[in-house]
């Protein structure tokens, strides 16, 4: 089987790539166009130079040859959306060729081309009618074209995941959506899926299509080379019952726009989180899952956790990542973070009072409450339901269940009433 | 000086110039079509007209097209906004042209503009209206445009001097594109001090146009002038024993002629017309009846049906690019056709600078004199593109080039062209002024006389 994919990723630049329209989502159709991006007559593109140094970036995260000089060319075609009735998109000098993106199982699938190109308008779609919204027209998008060396659905989520967490660490965060167009063959030919929309999406319509077209093989049809649509309602694939013949786009230089020296621009040096996660349990002898978890959309995350990871034992400092993500605090001090794994280390349950003291600096309080206290609790909690002492007989982990109620209701010191309650239930025991 | 910018600023002019001038021209048009649209001019500056595919803000714009009928340019083009800004110019009109530029004699267009000297024959284009208004003015300059020769042809049929400078010097920001990579725009006046003037305003980079340059031009001026000899074989009998009795004159002033021999320069046709067929396909595609100009009113139909409907407003020539320039494009043929004559374009412009490192290049502007208009309209397409052989290498290669007469045929003006390496636009325009201390053009016209 073979999948390849042509992800589109928008770039978060502040105005368009050809004009100076803001690239904000907006509610209200059509205000951020311009006639640059409306592609009236006697206006012309100029570059937004932004977008070369985030494409740049990306390229160079993906492992690719990066042109010293790129171009752009015209691509033609006939669409509503699409206000010029061509895409200014790059080809043969598109800014990053022949990279490679590594799984998290190791495997490399190589990138045959990074390009950087205008969105078209979004079209809305009525009962009997269209609309068109040109506030999209002329978004800067980069398109990261893979060769189809993914080979099962897992790879494709791991591809999506890593691409991702990478495009993450560049400052391209694809929150909104990734929007990608899939290429699967189980057969001789290909089939294109046009326009998937989210990971979600991508990840079912290739499952629908891997399925359809085993069935088709398995009764000894060969699946036809066609372009079909997603359906996310139904969940399956269709036929978009276009003319296959080779794509005819009539492609030119851009002659309104110049050469441009690549290597003017500067690089955002990327982090592949992947590697960092790998490099990270190894040292420590910890889960490298747990780890690509935590640091893979969380840039404050993987700082903590590379400045402290000599202060403190790795698993408690893990711990605190995950609390410190669970009440979304950002990023804590050194003092802060010291105090939370403390709190931690001295086993006491961490909730929103404590995250606030140790925010400002406070010492955590903790109800003390007497040993001859706790001991009446713990008796009076076991006395209103003997059958825990045959639990307990049966399995000694019982105790924690115990401690944690007895925690719950005192907020007091854990690792003494573990141990008062393993006492208590090991006496009636006996 | 010999400026007609200067020499106009320092008359008195009547309270009521203008709006006579603007009466004058609405009578005067009715017969010769130079212009699309009249302005009532403001302020009190040297009358200016602009080529119909430049957009001068709240004016339709339409580059002589039906599908652009009411498409009123939200902004000025560059160049316009130059002018504008130094208030020694004040707009009258937009001027006729063949429709999107396309064509040698004006006649590709609704209403063509006729020769102010001879109204049976064409007045050139593709600017033809500049050429007819600056023919018919004495006190105005015209902004017109080149793709592949339509300020040098219509400035020589129409006896006025045509300047088109080196390629990314003006900028093109609201310029209607014919082909990108070719076009220029330039100007048309009765001396080449004006033009000076004119270049002088509105030279130079332009953020708005990504090809525009921020280089300096300069003034060599050379005494060595090159003749071609392949493009003197093109050029009717009577026009080439005329020009060489020009360059005998020249001689007469100093100059050194040589003549020189430039195999498969002709190769330049071709290559000029893939491009610009290409390019013009492309920049056409945008015009489908629905956001600007032209408007299909049935919103029912299907986006194929609605796009036809609109193309349908092309004019003949106009359609014969767009499927013309398709083809070339397309993957089967792009490499032979497409790259090929790319290439072609950068061979000739390293062929034609090592000539003019030291030289200008000189020629009889056209190989004809302005056919009669039944004539011109009987003419084949190739016909019609082999008479632009003298124009297109300079084009092609956006060397700066101007057209001067120098001499006449009964009423008939006879034009010379003389091309500069590039940037030495200064250069070309200081040779046509020097000329001017030797040769009186003749005019028919003087409107708005003082």
């Amino acid at each position: 089987m073979k999948i390849g994919l042509e992800v589109h990723v928008a770039l978060p630049t502040r105005s368009k790539l050809f004009c100076g329209c803001s690239t904000a989502e907006t509610q209200e159709p059509n205000v951020n166009v311009c006639p640059i991006c409306m592609g009236f007559p006697g206006s012309k593109p100029s570059l937004n130079e932004s977008a070369i140094i985030i494409a740049k970036s990306i390229a160079d995260a993906l492992k690719c040859k990066i042109k010293d000089k790129i171009s752009f060319v015209r691509k033609v075609y006939f669409y509503p959306d699409l206000p010029k009735s061509f895409q200014i998109t790059q080809l043969q000098d598109s800014i990053g060729m022949e990279g490679e993106l590594t799984l998290d199982s190791g495997k490399s699938i190589r990138i045959r081309r990074v390009q950087i190109e205008e969105d078209p308008a979004k079209i809305i779609r009525g009962e009997d009618h269209s609309l068109i919204d040109f506030n999209r027209a002329g978004i800067p998008l980069v398109e990261i074209v893979t060769e189809p060396d993914i080979a099962d659905k897992d790879e494709l989520k791991s591809f999506i995941f890593v691409l991702k967490a990478i495009l993450y660490y560049i400052g391209v965060d694809i929150d909104r959506e990734i929007k990608a167009d899939l290429n699967i063959s189980l057969g001789k030919e290909r089939v294109e899926i046009k326009n998937v929309t989210g990971t979600k999406n991508l990840i079912e319509a290739a499952d629908y299509e891997i399925k359809r077209q085993g069935e088709l093989i398995k009764m000894g049809i060969e699946p036809i080379k066609e372009t079909r649509s997603y359906d996310e309602r139904t969940r399956t694939t269709a036929s978009s019952r276009e003319k296959e013949t080779d794509e005819e786009y009539g492609y030119i230089y851009e002659p309104d726009l110049t050469e441009y020296d690549v290597k003017r621009y500067p690089v955002k040096t990327s982090i592949n989180p992947v590697q960092k996660a790998k490099e990270l349990a190894l040292k420590h002898s910890y889960s490298e899952n747990s780890i690509l978890e935590a640091i893979a959309f969380d840039r404050q995350a993987l700082e903590t956790i590379e400045e402290n990871q000599d202060k403190f034992e790795f698993k408690t400092l893990m711990q605190a990542i995950n609390e410190i993500k669970r009440f979304k605090v950002g990023k804590l001090d050194d003092e802060s973070l010291r105090m939370l794994i403390d709190e931690i280390a001295g086993g006491f349950q961490i909730d929103e009072d404590v995250i606030k003291s140790v925010i400002e600096h406070k010492k955590v309080e903790h109800n003390r409450v007497s040993s001859s206290e706790l001991d009446r609790q713990i008796r009076e909690f076991i006395d209103k339901d003997r059958r825990i002492i045959d639990r307990y007989k049966k399995n000694k982990k019982l105790v924690d269940y115990v401690a944690g109620e007895i925690i719950k209701r005192y907020k007091a010191q854990p690792k003494e009433v573990l141990k008062r309650a393993k006492e208590i239930l090991d006496s009636l025991v006996k | 000086m010999s400026s007609y910018t200067e020499e106009f600023e320092s008359k008195q002019k009547p309270a009521d110039y203008y709006a006579k001038l603007y009466e004058e021209l609405e009578r005067i048009n009715e017969k010769f079509n130079a212009f699309n649209v009249l302005v009532k001019a403001t302020g009190n500056g040297m009358p200016f007209s602009v080529k119909d595919n430049i957009c001068v803000r709240g004016i339709e714009t339409t580059a002589s097209s039906k599908i652009l009928k009411g498409y009123i340019p939200p902004f000025n083009a560059t160049v316009v906004d130059r002018i504008i800004r130094t208030g020694r110019f004040s707009l009258i009109g937009k001027t006729n042209m063949d429709e999107f530029g396309f064509g040698s004699f004006g006649i590709n267009c609704d209403k063509p503009a006729k020769n102010p000297l001879d109204e049976g024959r064409v007045p050139g284009g593709s600017s033809s209206g500049a050429a007819v208004a600056t023919a018919l003015l004495k006190y105005h300059v015209a902004i017109a445009e080149s793709t592949g020769g339509s300020i040098s042809a219509p400035a020589a049929f129409c006896g006025v001097v045509g300047f088109t400078p080196t390629y990314s010097v003006l900028s093109r920001y609201g310029l209607i594109d014919y082909a990108n990579s070719l076009d220029k725009i330039g100007f048309m006046a009765r001396s080449a001090d004006d033009i000076k003037i004119m270049l002088d305003i509105t030279k130079g980079l332009d953020k708005r146009d990504s090809t525009s340059s921020s280089k300096p031009i300069h003034r060599v001026k050379h005494n060595n002038l090159i003749i071609i000899k392949e493009l003197m074989d093109k050029v009717e009998d009577g026009i080439k024993s005329e020009f060489y009795k020009f360059t005998d004159k020249l001689k007469g002033l100093g100059y050194n002629i040589k003549t020189v021999d430039f195999r498969d320069i002709e190769l330049s046709i071709p290559s000029y017309y893939l491009i610009a067929m290409s390019e013009a396909s492309t920049n056409l595609a945008k015009f489908t009846g629905f956001k600007y100009g032209f408007k299909v009113e049935d919103f029912s139909k299907n986006y194929n049906d609605f796009f036809t409907e609109a193309r349908d407003k092309f004019g003949e020539e106009a359609k014969r690019r767009i499927i013309l320039g398709t083809f070339i494009r397309s993957a089967s043929v792009r490499d032979k056709y497409y790259l090929k004559s790319l290439s072609i374009r950068r061979w000739m412009i390293d062929k034609l600078s090592m000539l003019l490192k030291d030289a200008f290049i000189i020629s009889p502007t056209m190989p004809i004199l302005p056919p009669k208009i039944e004539d011109a309209n009987r003419m084949t397409p190739v016909q019609n593109y082999a008479s632009d052989i003298l124009t297109i290498p300079a084009n092609l290669g956006g060397f700066p080039h101007i057209s001067i007469p120098f001499s006449y045929s009964g009423e008939l003006p006879l034009s010379a062209q003389v091309i500069g390496s590039h940037f030495n636009d200064y250069g070309v325009i200081s040779f046509a002024s020097d000329w001017e201390k030797n040769f009186k053009y003749k005019f028919k016209y003087n409107l708005g006389d003082l």
